[in-house]
């Protein structure tokens, strides 16, 4: 378990660096000036752009420029954007707000997900599981944005049950909807991953002797069943809190919530690409952190996978 | 006929008899059928023409000559909306027949050579997926969009659309790998190479046939997932933009009024979602008919 954990934890390093340098290199080396439209309706005076370009070394080849961010970026300092305004402390107002809103959504996933699953997979074919089976058709087809602003209209605009927008500090009960709409298209998938192993490990051996022992239906289902059904779906929920953190942006754009994907869709509006190289590999680094542990956790849960 | 042959063509006998007692699967086929029309003879539905303006008529709701009333800049929402179907279709169905292409090449190389080949190609498709979707759209899209002056429709469409292919191929890798190297070991595959057949013969005729059932349901779907996406990359002001006529794009231009005028935009919604839902609820059928597990 320690070696493979090893193992993976230097797998990552190469993913990792390759994927950073994908983004800097998109980001820095593609066509386009960064201060082209800096300076309002004027084209910017050619010190100012001389003196930016020195400061952010964009004069420098690809790889001093990659080396200079790696080296940054292990040292702790995020630097400043164009405006000179530091990196860090944009990152330290926005950080707390997404991670509430995805923690929420997560939360959302797992509890209102796995139960619909696991009612749908154990009543299969009746009443209960053509509802969730047709809702959750619903959920997958309806893009987040859509299911977002019908939320909008109809809770906040028609019924006014909610405010419409969530106010800057974005108190938690602001924030139940967003994070809802956030987590709809996982929840989806999370029930019908729990459905589908439900289904399947119904019609197993283990589950078999257990009933055969003269075990209670709860024991066989709450012990037995669920430990093995709600692999998949854990395993689901731990590799998508990367993308959840990216499908903030439209939430958060939605709701007008002052959060990491607020600002980084500020950052891209203006070609502010000083926060979009940070904030991108950081969501980048959180994704595959969460997968590695998703990866070590099925040992926990599951003693037949052994690592070597 | 060969005996691969009428294996293959039995598999989808069998699937077609249980594709055929499907309820959802011939209204999804029905819905299908109506925004492919839609999509090739808009004209059909309305005689409207979609870029005519009457700012003087800007936001009126609903009335009986304009069922889903006028936009923002006085133009025709039902007119629009069924032209918003061929950007859509056009979309989806190029990005996922990119995605196929790039994948299926990359996936079928990867099984069929192995060793570090397949490393290489396994670890940049990590890559790739390690940069979430909406950021990886949002970085590359940011970044070259902002290049073009004066983008003609196509040009508008081809970055969208080649941007989705970009950033989706590394799933179609894996799928078209797995399916390859379940395939690769069977005798059959073994027997034809040991008859002498080249590496393209044995890719071709008879491991590309035998992995295509995965490939398509999931490509039907993910033509639903496509358009969907560009409609969000739209919505955030990256995607699509005027003079294309699209839903996203009708949506993205009337969020900020869903309090006065919520008909502008919750019309293209519907048909939006109502698209989506007909990709993945026929390749969710077909899936299911082909999968014998979930019977």
């Amino acid at each position: 378990m320690g070696r493979y954990a090893i193992r993976r934890l230097l797998q990552l390093i190469p993913v990792l660096l390759g994927t950073t340098f994908l983004i800097n290199f998109m980001v820095w080396q593609l066509p386009g000036d960064p201060f082209a439209a800096r300076c309002g309706q004027r084209a910017c005076p050619d010190s100012y752009i001389s003196a930016m370009r020195e400061q952010f070394a964009l004069d420098q080849p690809i790889l001093v420029q990659y080396w200079h961010f790696l080296k940054n970026l292990l040292s702790g300092d995020l630097g400043v954007n164009f405006n000179q305004v530091s990196v860090a402390t944009q990152l330290a107002d926005a950080w707390p707000i997404t991670i509430r809103l995805a923690l929420m959504a997560v939360a959302f996933e797992a509890i209102v997900g796995i139960a619909a699953g696991v009612l749908s997979g154990l009543k299969r074919g009746g009443f209960l599981d053509n509802v969730i089976t047709i809702s959750t058709l619903l959920m997958l087809s309806l893009p987040v944005f859509v299911t977002g602003f019908i939320l909008q209209w109809l809770l906040g605009v028609q019924l006014q049950w909610i405010n419409p927008t969530v106010s800057p500090e974005a108190p938690l009960s602001e924030l139940v909807i967003p994070a809802f709409v956030l987590a709809s298209l996982n929840l989806a998938f999370t029930a019908r991953l729990t459905r589908t192993s439900i289904v399947e490990n119904r019609r197993s051996d283990y589950v078999r002797t257990a009933i055969a022992k003269g075990m209670t239906n709860k024991r066989v289902v709450a012990v037995h069943l669920l430990r093995n059904s709600l692999i998949p779906a854990l395993t689901f929920l731990g590799t998508e809190v990367g993308s959840l953190m990216s499908g903030a942006i439209v939430t958060e754009g939605i709701f007008n919530i002052h959060g990491i994907g607020g600002l980084l869709f500020s950052a891209i509006n203006n070609q502010d690409f000083t926060i979009v190289v940070p904030v991108t590999s950081l969501l980048v680094l959180i994704y595959l952190v969460t997968n590695l542990l998703v990866d070590l956790l099925y040992g926990v849960l599951d003693p037949r996978i052994r690592y070597e | 006929m060969s005996e691969a042959n009428e294996k293959t063509r039995s598999l989808w006998h069998d699937t077609w008899d249980i594709l055929k007692r499907r309820k959802i699967f011939w209204i999804s086929l029905v819905l299908l059928v109506l925004f492919l029309v839609m999509a090739a003879f808009p004209t059909l539905f309305t005689h409207k023409d979609p870029e005519f303006a009457e700012l003087a008529r800007s936001m009126e709701p609903p009335s009986k000559d304009a069922w889903f009333g006028f936009d923002l800049q006085g133009r025709d929402v039902y007119a629009r909306t069924i032209y918003g179907a061929r950007t859509s279709i056009i979309v989806g169905t190029l990005a996922t027949l990119g995605t196929v292409l790039l994948g299926g090449v990359a996936g079928v190389i990867a099984a069929y050579r192995g060793r570090w080949i397949d490393s290489l190609l396994s670890r940049v498709g990590e890559m790739f997926l390690g940069v979430p979707y909406v950021l990886g759209a949002i970085i590359i899209l940011g970044t070259v969009a902002p290049v073009q002056s004066n983008p003609t429709k196509t040009m508008i469409m081809g970055v969208v659309i080649i941007v989705l292919a970009v950033l989706g191929w590394p799933v179609l890798m894996r799928i078209a790998r797995s399916a390859v190297i379940q395939a690769k070991h069977q005798d059959y595959v073994q027997a034809a190479r040991a008859l002498g057949a080249g590496p393209f013969r044995i890719i071709f005729k008879h491991l590309l046939p035998n992995s295509l059932a995965p490939i398509l349901v999931y490509s039907t779907i993910t033509i639903g997932s496509y358009i969907g996406a560009e409609a969000t990359l739209s919505l955030l002001g990256i995607g699509l933009r005027s003079p294309v006529i699209s839903w996203g794009i009708a949506i993205a231009d009337h969020t900020r009024y869903i309090r006065t005028g919520a008909h502008a935009m919750l019309f293209p919604a519907a048909f939006l979602s109502l698209c989506v839902l007909t990709f993945v609820m026929l390749g969710e059928a077909v899936r299911d008919a082909l999968d014998p597990k979930l019977r």
